[in-house]
């Protein structure tokens, strides 16, 4: 009979679920292997690689890296901040990536506005980038005026995408 | 090019003439009835532009035709019938003949070989009905040179017919755009107004927009696009060069020559903000003209230097405005539906060229200075980038077939009328017209 009962204890600390009961009760468990500071909720830093690799972990990780305006606008809507905001938390969980903002007019806009207007985009990104914590010398500036007309495929039509900025990583 | 005749003569004519523009002023639009036969030679020598003296007199008389029929000013006289010139009646026109022809205007001329290898050519506008010489002109050029002296010959009568300014010497620098439309291939390149002589002036590699000639068309201001990084660069034409205009890492854009070709206008991005500096071409810092918080930008100057059109948005949409040369006196002139852009003053100085883009659509017209009497010349789905010819008489602009989504050049008369194609071997955008001197 205590024979029996030693046999139990002992067969029930073996078993996995009394050894992680006992983790949660004794709180000096440590994690082993981890020496960053963690990330931010919900973004794990991207695996070392090309800037192309980096470019898919940002578009993964942050839900796209292009955020997009009205005619004439340079103001962020909240669509358009809620994607930076993801943005930057990816920048912040991966502070090697250095990244470039594309600025871009959009089809109807003089070849002239278009490169003020899309240098004046992405001058606003950087903005909120910055806000949002990044280091300004990891963030540059471009516009492409018009010249870089943006499309996605729509069924059987082909769509300008206009005017917008485009995080790429460098 | 050397004038090697004497201007002396001259002076009597351009009395006559005085009375001659103002009633071609009168009769307006009647065109001008001009009679062109062969030009004569001397002695039918070989040369070394691949034909004799004689073979190039007819080819330089088919070319000034050529240049005249691009006009509505002329209707070219009959002369198939008319016994051609002697070399000796070129300076002593049989005036009967013409007359018989209804000619009002007679243009005549020779091409002579000289002993250095060059060609001596000359032209002569007769008034048939009075029986007076209105202009001469001579050129040496070299052999491969003679479509300049028939151009120029073209010139002479354009000027005495319609009192406007030369325009045939004169050059299209524009960008040649091949590749995908995604992401085109983009080239500097120019030619004579005709077609002729067309060359690229940049590669492949490098992205290049906006190509404004000075008023000598020696040389191109342009903007070089690497990486995203607009750059404004001068080209000059007769030497090859190609600068930066500022030190690198400005973002600069738009440029404009001043007319004494001394100064650019263009716009400068400085934190964010993009404005329009003026600055010498040859050296020097800029000059602030605009501090709107708004885009300032496309700036272009008045013909007599003292004034500048320009686009801002600083009202919510891109409009025209005006200002004096050194950034005070702003003032919108531009009311119309729709976004303005890529203003043009006239060599006249009396209108300004635009795009407007509204909806769908996008026009080309023109305005007074003062924004007064709008004028939409051309609509199309993406008709922009107005220039003026160098007399003021059209407007050559880019037009985009929206099935093949091709850009070409097209010219309209710039009081509206039927557009016509401008032939280029590839795509074609942002054109800029200037008369050559030399």
């Amino acid at each position: 009979m205590r024979h029996s009962k030693l046999l139990l204890l002992a067969a029930a600390l073996l078993s996995g679920s009394a050894v992680a009961e006992a983790q949660v009760r004794f709180p000096v468990i440590i994690p082993l292997g981890r020496s960053q500071p963690a990330p931010p909720p919900g973004m794990a830093p991207a695996p070392m690689g090309s800037p192309a690799m980096l470019q898919s972990d940002l578009v993964m990780k942050a839900g796209g890296d292009t955020v997009y305006f009205s005619a004439h606008g340079a103001t962020l809507d909240a669509i358009a901040t809620a994607s930076l905001a993801a943005q930057a938390r990816w920048l912040l969980a991966n502070p090697f990536a250095r990244v470039r903002l594309e600025g871009h007019g959009g089809a109807n806009d003089s070849r002239d506005y278009a490169l003020a207007i899309g240098d004046r985009r992405a001058n606003a990104v950087r903005d909120f980038l910055i806000s949002q914590g990044v280091a300004p010398p990891r963030i540059s500036t471009s516009s492409w005026g018009k010249e870089r007309p943006g499309t996605v495929r729509i069924g059987t039509s082909i769509v300008a995408t206009g005017p917008r900025v485009v995080t790429t990583v460098e | 090019m050397t004038i090697s005749f004497s201007r002396t003569a001259l002076l009597l004519p351009l009395l006559i003439l005085a009375g001659t523009a103002a009633e071609a002023q009168n009769a307006a639009p009647t065109a001008t009835v001009i009679a062109i036969p062969p030009l004569a030679t001397a002695k039918n020598v070989d040369t070394d532009a691949g034909t004799t003296t004689w073979g190039l007199a007819n080819q330089i008389s088919d070319l000034i035709i050529a240049d005249l029929k691009t006009t509505d000013a002329f209707i070219l006289a009959d002369v198939s019938k008319v016994r051609i010139p002697s070399y000796p009646e070129v300076t002593a026109p049989a005036y009967s003949q013409w007359r018989s022809v209804h000619a009002k205007l007679l243009l005549s001329g020779f091409v002579n070989a000289r002993d250095d290898g060059r060609l001596t050519v000359g032209c002569y506008v007769y008034d048939v009905q009075t029986g007076r010489e209105l202009a001469r002109q001579g050129f040496a050029v070299s052999p491969n040179e003679w479509r300049r002296a028939a151009h120029r010959c073209a010139d002479a009568a354009y000027v005495k017919a319609s009192g406007k300014t030369p325009q045939f010497d004169s050059r299209i620098a524009y960008i040649a755009e091949s590749g995908r439309p995604e992401s085109p291939t983009k080239r500097l390149a120019m030619m004579d107004f005709d077609g002729a002589n067309h060359i690229f002036l940049t590669d492949e590699q490098v992205t290049v927009l906006t190509p404004r000639w000075s008023p000598k068309a020696d040389r191109i201001a342009y903007v070089s696009l690497t990486g995203g990084a607009p750059q404004v660069r001068i080209a000059d034409v007769s030497s090859s060069g190609d600068r930066p205009l500022l030190p690198p890492g400005s973002v600069s854009f738009a440029p404009a020559f001043s007319p004494d070709g001394q100064r650019i206008a263009l716009t400068i991005s400085l934190n964010a903000n993009s404005d329009i500096y003026a600055l010498p071409v040859d050296g020097g810092g800029p000059q602030r003209l605009t501090a709107s918080p708004a885009i300032d930008t496309s700036p272009s100057y008045s013909p007599d230097g003292s004034r500048i059109v320009f686009v801002s948005d600083r009202s919510g949409s891109p409009q025209l405005y005006v200002m004096d040369s050194d950034g005070s006196n702003q003032r919108r002139i531009s009311f119309g539906g729709g976004d303005y852009g890529s203003p043009a003053w006239s060599p006249d100085g009396e209108r300004i060229a635009f795009a407007r883009s509204q909806g769908p659509l996008s026009a080309v017209g023109s305005m007074a200075v003062d924004g007064s009497n709008e004028r939409i010349v051309t609509t199309g789905p993406n008709d922009e980038e107005p220039a003026w010819s160098p007399d003021g008489s059209r407007i050559v602009f880019q037009r985009q077939d929206p099935a093949t989504r091709r850009t070409a050049l097209a010219m309209v008369p710039a009081a509206g009328g039927e557009v016509r194609s401008v032939l280029t071997p590839q795509g074609a955008s942002d054109p800029s017209w200037a008369e050559r001197q030399e």
